[in-house]
This record gives C-alpha cells, structure tokens and sequence, in this order.
C-alpha cells in the first residue's frame, strides 16, 4: 500500500517467518533466487523511480480537496423556489457521491481484514464485517431503490415513506 | 598405388561436379563405381522440401498491415513520448491541506498536469456552469411566473370587467342618427 494509511485499520500481520536452522553446508538456493531477484530487477527498478522521484522534487505542485458550503436542504425551500431547489439537489448529489465513497471505504477494509486473516477470516473479521452490514443496510435504506434518474425529491418521498411506515408499526405494536 | 587411389578421387570429384561434359565418359573405368545420385535436383510428390512453393497473394494483407501501422504510429509516437516526458519530468500533483486564507483555483483541485491544463485552458470553471445553470432557471422562473400571474389577471378582467383590460371601444352616442326611427310614419 502506499504510505499514508493508517495503522490503527490496516494493521500488519504478526510475522510468522520461523527461526533457521541451517543442517547442511550447502547454500539455501531461494537465497540464491532472491538476491539474483534483487540485483537484476530490483536494484535497477528502484534507482530509475529514485531519479523520476528526483526530478519530480524540483518543481513541486499540490492538489487540493474541494470544501463545499452547506445550502439549505430540500426541505427549508419553499415551494416554488426553484434556485434553491437545484442548489439543494446538486448538494444531494456530492453527498450521494461521498457516501458511495464511504461504503468502497469499508468494503476494502473488509477486503483487506479477509487477506489479512487468511483462512480463519469468517470468525476474526467481526467487527469489519459488522461495520461493513450496518453501512450497506443504511446505505440501501437511504439510497436504495431509488434508480437512475434518482434525486433529491425522489430521496426525500422515500424517507417520508419510510417514516410512514415505521410509524404505521409502531402504532400497530402498540394496538 | 597410392598414385592411383588419389587419381580415382579426383576422377570422381570431377564427375560429380560435371557430370554432363563429354570429357569424362571416357574415364568410365575410373567413375563407373562412383553413384551420381544427387548431381540432380530430385523433387518429391509427397514428402520432400517444397521447390516452388504455392500461395495466395499476401500483397493485400502485407500492405494494409503496414499501413495501419504507419498510420497508427504516426499519431502514438509523438503522444506517447509527450505522455512519458510529462509524468516522468512533470509528475503528478500532492495532495495537500488548503492553506490559510487562500482560494485555490478550480484547476487546482486535479491530480495529473494534463488534467490540470485542460481544465485551465480548455474547460470553464464548474462554478461558471453552475451559475449558467442558476441563471437559466432563474430567467425559466420569472417566465412562468409571469405568465401564471397574466392567465389569472386575465381571468379576473374578463370575469369581473372593472379592469383596465377588456374594454371595447364604442362609437361616440352623439354620432348616431336617429333620424330613420325617430317618426312612426318612416
């Protein structure tokens, strides 16, 4: 992986490389393999990416995370408002966008808990795996079935529905 | 005796090497133990090496090949040395925390250089097409508007008449000449 992630989620495995105990003479032939490895490719491989990193250092230029403003939702605009409609939606469709993000985010976290694990991942990889389920449930429950013309308006009749229906349950229960 | 031997060698080489000119029939006695059996092209129905060798024409084939590897490369050599002078003396951009105090340009959200010229020297800023967009609907709104509020006052005019539309200009009563019903006798 590249360097700036963090330990605390993609922990390293424990090593598991067993102390030597050499019993003959002879040279270990996969040492042999790994340095010839190392000094035909992995020597001239780095040496070329060190000067491409070196000549990258001279003229230095950075990129940044765009930070939106927060406009009012869909449902603090007044009926026909349409400019405070259209802002509300394109708001709707960057968050729709960062949650997308946030649901690749754990499933690679769940994908790295697997190789990570190795065989023994369906009893060690819980508490990726219920992140990951409770992510995913509220993900569909949220953005679901809403389609591929899906917007804001389309989002928020699903909530009032959705907030019908538990209701409709609850008063149910209690009956 | 020796002699001898040396001379039937070279009898048999030259036999060999010509073995149509009328020179050496004469030395029979010399060549008749030598075979001269691959003096002559010998050609197999079946199994040997093909002497004339029969195919279609690969002309066609050959030249569109050729073509389109010239055409193809004509255009990918210059963008492919481009591409590899840009990310290997260029390099692609960090990400870095917005400084302090400082608005970054819209190009300067991108990653890769030519990303980033693009979007400096060809594309619009996302917040021109967005106020575009805001600019449209707002001229749509105003234009619905107007038009839902001329249906309703033209519907009160007409219904209710004290409006200043729907009025029809009438002649002048002073202009009309009463003159045909004003005795019983006309």
């Amino acid at each position: 992986m590249p360097d700036g992630f963090d330990k605390d989620v993609y922990p390293e495995p424990p090593r598991r490389t067993p102390a030597v105990e050499k019993q003959t003479g002879l040279p270990n032939p996969a040492d042999i393999l790994i340095k010839l490895f190392q000094y035909t490719v992995d020597v001239p491989v780095t040496t070329f990416r060190d000067w491409v990193e070196h000549q990258h250092e001279r003229n230095r230029f950075y990129y940044y995370q765009q930070k939106f403003r927060r406009v009012p939702d869909l449902t603090e605009c007044k009926l026909g408002d349409h400019l405070c409609n259209y802002e509300a939606e394109m708001q709707w469709r960057r968050d729709h966008k960062v949650d997308q993000e946030i649901v690749k985010v754990i499933k690679e976290r769940l994908g790295a808990c697997q190789q990570r694990e190795g065989n023994s991942y369906l009893q060690n990889c819980d508490k990726e795996m219920n992140q990951f389920r409770q992510v995913s449930k509220a993900y569909q429950s949220r953005y679901g079935d809403l389609g591929a013309y899906g917007s804001a308006q389309k989002c928020l009749m699903k909530q009032k529905h959705r907030m019908i229906a538990e209701r409709k349950e609850a008063t149910a229960a209690e009956d | 005796m020796v002699g001898m031997s040396v001379l039937r060698v070279a009898a048999g080489f030259a036999a060999r090497l010509n073995p149509f000119k009328q020179g050496f029939s004469n030395g029979r006695l010399l060549t008749r133990t030598i075979p001269k059996t691959e003096s002559a092209a010998v050609r197999y129905g079946s199994h040997g090496k093909q002497m004339f060798v029969f195919k279609p024409s690969d002309y066609y084939d050959r030249r569109f090949l050729h073509l389109l590897r010239y055409y193809i490369l004509l255009t990918g050599i210059p963008v492919a040395a481009i591409i590899t002078y840009i990310n290997v003396f260029i390099g692609e951009a960090e990400l870095a925390e917005i400084p302090e105090n400082y608005v970054p340009e819209h190009w300067e959200y991108y990653k890769h250089p030519i990303t980033r010229w693009i979007a400096r020297n060809l594309y619009d800023p996302p917040e021109k097409n967005y106020e575009k967009m805001m600019a449209l609907i707002e001229i749509e709104s105003e234009k619905a508007e107007m038009r839902r509020t001329q249906m309703d006052v033209r519907k009160l005019m007409r219904e209710k008449g004290d409006g200043p539309w729907y009025h029809y200009e009438t002649m002048d009563k002073s202009l009309i000449d009463y003159s045909p019903k004003s005795t019983p006798d006309n």
